[in-house]
């Protein structure tokens, strides 16, 4: 199987070079549509370990649960490698390498902090992060989900449950296994219990290290051109003010060109306050699942973004790939896929009646920009709701499991 | 009878006397008239050029125009006295391979559509109507003050017409004509009115001669490029525009021009004697039965320039005073340079102070991070710094991350 993944891996590095090279023949393109096909591929492959990280952890919780006769090994799908593949092949992927956009970068670095908060690598967490708010200022909200993985651990089933299979355990044996001397942080159940303000510690401490680092030679290397506060207004300051109002996958472009100067400001931070609001209600029901956490921020603060791109979704659907396992039960997932499909084909057709040959309007365009949001709107909400459904499918199973116990 | 005698011939007398009375005082207004008119100063100059073809093949006539244009700017008449009229657009036409330029020479060295060329009539307003009201100064209640010739009995005109002409007509947009007539009529009324002082027509079309000859004013000079029966050719073919560019008789009284500058003297006899019927293949005619001055005594920035006599006066209530006219120019010009010198002199210093004001304002933070900003900048070139900084980057994650593991 990883061998088969590592051909497939291989192919898709040729097919990209190949669409790289076809499109521009001169060195510096080259070199770009490499250095981007590079990334990408590291992308993957962090997902995967990811992935597989995620696996390990999800085994290993449900066989504390002592639910792992629910589900066998041979029925369980390699969430990483699905996960991989369906970044590596997701068309978005590859129009955004081949389309020279700064995308694959920005998603190395969320990837990579989202790995390194998995693994617990605090400083590769730290740099990641501070690497992609600095690239655009979105994935800032990532902190979250990075402090959870940090403090708590992996993704696992609620810590009800946990809490509760140790009052029985506690119930029911002996003393001999509770007091358990060893700080093991790998061991689930301590980890669900308790949460590691020492690594968050560490995380912060690391986030300013390489955040001073970063601002400083950015200062040095801006400073002919007005120092740092120039560059703050300039890459920060566009985004939230969103200056520039050129047609794009969003729905911020035709809101603000229509909307009255007056109210400008205010629709500004109803759009981006939006993307706020969601995030501390998020985090509180879904704090026992950082992954799941972090792939609901990218989504949302993909569509309420400034300015999204189609590097945005191939990011958070690949990161969805690796909940397979969870999400089995999703309702829509197939009018979801024939929607992007339809999106992704109509988009660009609309775009072209509109700009290219003037029959159309920008009502055409942004009916699909619409649909686009809709669609993601559709994708978190079930997503989500998949997501609990599960955690009460466990719930049930193991109180059900316990009055067995008990009974 | 000796009475009635006396009474006849005394009727006869008074008859006589009042007839006398009469020529005389007629003789005598006449001679004020024309002692008025003959007095009145030479104040100001205006031109009027036209071309009246459009069509990119006729690109060589808006060439002419534009070059005459250039030539009359450039000797002192400013674009407020100028009125453009240019049938068509030659520069943004989209046949032409130089976008916004029009040259008038295969060379290319001159591009005469430059920035400040202002065309008052262009496209369909050059019509015959349009012109004549332009002469006349019968216009619509409506029409700016730019697009009129808003010239008093003290001004010259210049009266520059170039296109496609024949015997007695010259051709307006491919679809009407103008003629010797009307022209002469529209002069004629223009005198009435006190219009002009001085005209000089200048036309560059075939059998150019022939639009002349119902002229019957007086102080009008013309210039035709050909006579009856001959044609006006074009200069030479421009074979990267595609089409040619300039017609002989412009092309030479170009030649003529460029020699001069703004303070020449040059004459226009010396002008009129410089066409060589041999190189323009057409016989050049002008006129002068209608002018009173000899053409040795007239120069050229008369009408194609802007020379004016400055009289100086010492204080504006006082009536000028012709006599110091030499004087009053020279110190004219000298009090110019010095005013020119003085008003460079302040704009330098202010620049200077704006640097200053930043270091004041930091607190302690913004001063620890400056001090450790300046101490980093002083190890070489910041460019080289920060790719040092981003090489280093790599292994400093490497090594950290290996260390928390």
């Amino acid at each position: 199987m990883v061998l088969l993944c590592y051909c497939w891996f291989s192919d898709l590095l040729l097919s990209k070079a190949f669409l790289a090279c076809r499109i521009e023949g001169q060195p510096e393109h080259l070199l770009c549509s490499l250095l981007l096909v590079i990334a990408d591929i590291v992308s993957a492959l962090l997902i995967r370990s990811t992935g597989q990280s995620l696996h390990k952890s999800y085994v290993q919780h449900l066989e504390a649960l002592d639910l792992f006769k629910f589900s066998e090994e041979s029925g369980m799908l390699p969430s990483g490698d699905i996960a991989a593949l369906v970044y590596l092949w997701n068309p978005f992927t590859i129009v955004a390498c081949v389309g020279l956009s700064t995308s694959p970068i920005e998603n190395l670095a969320i990837l990579l902090a989202l790995y390194g908060a998995c693994k617990g690598l605090v400083p590769l967490a730290a740099f990641g992060w501070v690497l992609a708010t600095h690239m655009s200022l979105y994935p800032a909200i990532l902190i979250i989900p990075i402090i959870l993985f940090l403090g708590y651990g992996p993704d696992a089933p609620p810590r009800k449950l946990f809490l509760q299979r140790s009052y029985r355990k506690c119930g029911t044996s002996s003393s001999s296994d509770q007091y358990r001397k060893t700080e093991d942080v790998t061991d689930p159940l301590e980890l669900r219990i308790n949460f590691s303000w020492r690594r968050v510690m560490q995380f912060l401490l690391w986030t300013f290290i390489w955040g001073i680092y970063f601002l400083l030679l950015c200062d040095i290397s801006v400073k002919q051109y007005g120092g740092l506060s120039e560059m703050f207004k300039r890459t920060y300051g566009f985004i939230l003010t969103v200056k520039d109002l050129s047609p794009n996958i969003g729905v911020l472009w035709y809101f603000f060109a229509e909307v009255f100067n007056f109210f400008r400001d205010f629709f500004l931070i109803v759009f981006h306050v939006n993307i706020l609001f969601m995030i501390l209600p998020l985090a509180i029901r879904l704090k026992h699942r950082p992954g799941f956490l972090a792939f609901v921020y990218l989504a949302i603060s993909s569509m309420f973004k400034s300015y999204p791109s189609i590097g945005d979704s191939a990011l958070y659907l690949g990161v969805v790939a690796l909940f397979v396992n969870e999400l089995a039960d999703m309702n829509f997932s197939f009018f979801l896929f024939c929607g992007y499909v339809g999106v992704s084909l109509l988009s660009p057709v609309m775009h072209n009646l509109w700009i290219w040959r003037g029959t159309g309007n920008a009502n055409f365009y942004f009916a699909t920009a619409m649909a686009y949001a809709c669609l993601q709107i559709v994708l978190v909400v079930e997503s989500v709701s998949a997501m609990l459904n599960h955690d009460r499918k466990l719930r049930k199973i193991t109180t059900a499991q316990l009055a067995d116990g008990k009974s | 009878m000796y009475a009635r005698f006396c009474f006849f011939s005394l009727s006869r007398m008074a008859t006589l006397w009042i007839l006398l009375s009469l020529a005389c005082w007629n003789s005598f207004a006449g001679a004020s008239s024309s002692s008025s008119s003959e007095a009145s100063m030479h104040t100001n100059n205006w031109a009027v050029l036209v071309c009246t073809s459009r069509f990119w093949f006729n690109y060589r006539h808006m060439a002419n125009t534009l070059s005459l244009y250039r030539t009359v700017k450039r000797l002192g008449i400013p674009d407020e006295r100028i009125i453009l009229m240019l049938a068509d657009d030659m520069a943004c036409n989209s046949r032409n391979k130089y976008p916004a330029q029009v040259f008038n020479n295969e060379n290319h060295r001159l591009n005469l559509y430059g920035d400040n060329v202002e065309v008052d009539y262009r496209g369909y307003e050059v019509t015959v109507e349009n012109f004549f009201r332009v002469l006349t100064g019968r216009h619509e209640t409506s029409v700016p003050r730019s697009k009129r010739l808003l010239s008093d009995e003290g001004s010259h005109i210049l009266l520059y017409m170039t296109g496609h002409g024949g015997d007695e007509f010259l051709k307006f947009q491919d679809s009407e004509e103008l003629q010797s007539h009307d022209l002469a009529d529209a002069v004629k009324q223009m005198k009435e009115k006190r219009r002009f002082k001085e005209l000089l027509i200048m036309v560059d079309t075939c059998q150019a001669a022939t639009l002349f000859n119902q002229l019957h004013s007086p102080g009008v000079l013309a210039i035709g490029s050909s006579r009856k029966g001959e044609n006006s050719y074009s200069h030479h073919l421009d074979s990267d525009v595609g089409v040619s560019v300039v017609d002989r008789f412009t092309f030479y009284t170009l030649a003529y021009f460029e020699r001069v500058n703004m303070y020449d003297n040059a004459s226009l006899s010396s002008l009129f004697s410089s066409y060589n019927p041999s190189l323009l293949m057409s016989t050049t005619y002008y006129r002068t039965d209608l002018y009173q001055r000899h053409l040795e005594q007239v120069p050229v920035t008369n009408f194609f320039g802007s020379v004016m006599e400055t009289i100086y006066t010492d204080s504006p209530y006082r009536s000028p005073q012709r006599k110091d006219s030499h004087k009053g120019d020279i110190r004219m010009s000298s009090d110019q340079s010095i005013e020119d010198e003085k008003g460079k002199m302040p704009c330098e210093a202010d620049v200077v102070d704006n640097g200053d004001l930043d270091a004041v304002q930091q607190g302690l933070l913004g001063y620890i991070w400056s001090d450790l900003h300046m101490k980093l900048e002083s190890f070489g070139d910041g460019d080289t710094l920060v790719y040092y900084g981003m090489l280093m980057l790599a292994p400093f994650l490497a090594v950290s991350t290996w260390i928390s593991l």
